[in-house]
């Protein structure tokens, strides 16, 4: 009974409740960090250096007003936040925190599931999720979220075979689906060491899926206002907000348990160790916002099908006869 | 308890199908066939089969819903034209899609392994949909019967284009 159902609810309001407090600190380090970036200060005014900015913004989107434009999908127009920011929740379940330990003589793993196909269950609800971006683009009945809506999905397409192929590489060297068997079989030797440039693709392509600077194609402020959640107002943008924030923070865990070693690392406990690699990650995403420049639509589309594409391709055939030959 | 939740599945996928043909709305049809794709999904996984289920959700309700959604906002499609299906009934099109059917039956009938035919062993059983046992099948028993079929699929991707263009 306890094994059964107890354990796995406080694990999960656990997780949850500790990943949604790094999540809206994530918002808030992206602005303070933004801003110095640029020689501003950031958020101050909220608590010590806006500590408190991020709870305050949620208070103020709950007291909003709730728009649905005539000419909107009254249905899909709902639904799109919803699909966004459950299907990105979901991802969370699979992601191995830390080693497992006793407490109480019982033992305890730091992951909700591990079922055997682990890495593609990422992948296929990721992709549903991406739905609510192209979806709420599409029915708010304006013509640059249907704009937003329509690269969005043109960015899914492309991008999520360049990100595939690069887990196929890892998934060769690691002989597992499992995301817990992948970060066992780091123990020795990270996945960076051995694939690097699976990595670099899958940073790349996976910056690109989440639709962040320099690929922010589906929502580029200045050439769509702001693209696919243009019509949407209080808590409807706030779930998208928090979507995109839980996407960046799954994809950060990502990199860190497939090529960083996940929770491994010396002296300090296995969950440090796993938060402090994904700290770094969704700073370097924060860090190339605010250096690099958005590119042209037509350069992003140039870019994955004519190099990422091809180089994790070859990269996948590499891998595969060095692994014949020496594995 | 399994066959309740194989029932209640089986029902919401008949129904997304029922609905994917009666909505007027393309969109909502292409979303209705997301649910059927899950549903399905979820099936599988009755069939204690989760690398089918999860190729179920990526392949169909993942890839090919995306690419259909994207072709549907790019042509702009808000509501279905009507059209006769009568009229366009047996014409040169319907016999093309008969005999690739035939062909694809054929070749799934004459070139698939042996074990697949008959009835499966106890650890068949057990290793069923695991990764290794589907690889094992298609990559090294039916390898000539799945590269056949990859040929013909593609030769019917060119005679959909041939058959679909405007003249």
């Amino acid at each position: 009974m306890n094994d059964l159902i107890i354990i796995p609810i406080i694990k999960l309001l656990v997780i949850f409740g500790v990943c949604m407090l790094f999540i809206t600190y994530t918002t808030w380090l992206e602005r303070k960090a933004l801003g110095h970036f640029q020689l501003r200060y950031g958020p101050m005014r909220v608590g010590y250096h806006g500590l408190l900015q991020p709870i305050a913004d949620g208070i103020k989107n709950f007291f909003k007003e709730e728009v649905v434009p005539d000419n909107a999908d009254r249905a899909v127009f709902l639904l799109a936040p919803v699909i966004s920011i459950s299907l990105a929740v979901m991802l969370l379940a699979v992601i191995p925190f830390g080693d497992s330990f006793t407490l109480f003589g019982k033992r305890i793993d730091l992951y909700l599931a591990n079922p055997s196909i682990g890495i593609l269950f990422i992948l296929g609800f990721a992709t549903i999720g991406s739905y609510g971006t192209i979806l709420g683009g599409w029915s708010s009945g304006n013509k640059y979220g249907y704009m937003g809506g329509l690269r969005a999905s043109a960015m899914i397409i492309s991008y999520e075979l360049s990100m595939a192929f690069a887990v196929v590489s890892i998934i060769m060297v690691t002989g597992s689906f499992s995301l817990v068997d992948m970060v066992a079989a780091q123990h020795h030797m990270w996945n960076i060491v051995r694939e690097p440039v699976a990595f670099l693709v899958f940073l790349i392509s996976g910056i690109a899926e989440l639709n962040r600077t320099p690929f922010d194609m589906p929502e580029a402020e200045s050439e769509l206002c702001c693209g696919y959640n243009i019509e949407y107002s209080s808590m409807k943008f706030s779930l998208f907000f928090l979507a995109e924030y839980t996407h960046l923070f799954v994809f950060a865990s990502l990199v860190t348990t497939l090529f960083l070693g996940g929770w491994h690392g010396p002296i300090l406990p296995g969950v440090v160790w796993f938060f402090v690699k994904t700290f770094i990650v969704i700073f370097l995403c924060i860090w190339i916002r605010a250096t690099i420049p958005r590119l042209r639509y037509d350069k992003v589309m140039k870019l994955e099908w004519k190099f990422l594409l091809p180089v994790a391709l070859a990269n996948v055939i590499a891998t595969g006869v060095v692994l014949t030959l020496f594995g | 308890m399994e066959l309740l939740g194989i029932v209640i599945c089986g029902g919401a996928a008949l129904a997304c199908a029922l609905l994917v043909i009666l909505s007027k709305n393309t969109v909502h049809s292409a979303l209705w066939m997301v649910g059927n794709c899950l549903a399905l999904g979820v099936l599988f996984l009755f069939l204690n089969s989760q690398f089918l289920a999860i190729l179920q959700v990526i392949v169909y309700a993942g890839a090919i819903m995306m690419f259909i959604i994207y072709a549907i906002m790019m042509l702009n499609l808000r509501v279905a034209a009507e059209t006769d299906f009568r009229k366009s009934l047996f014409t040169g099109r319907f016999v093309v899609l008969f005999l690739f059917i035939i062909c694809l039956l054929a070749l799934g009938l004459g070139l698939s392994p042996t074990a697949l035919k008959g009835g499966m062993g106890k650890i068949a059983m057990a290793q069923f949909g695991e990764v290794n046992l589907i690889a094992n099948y298609i990559f090294v028993q039916g390898i000539a019967a799945f590269e056949l079929v990859s040929v013909l699929l593609t030769a019917a991707v060119v005679g959909a284009v041939f058959l679909a263009r405007k003249d």
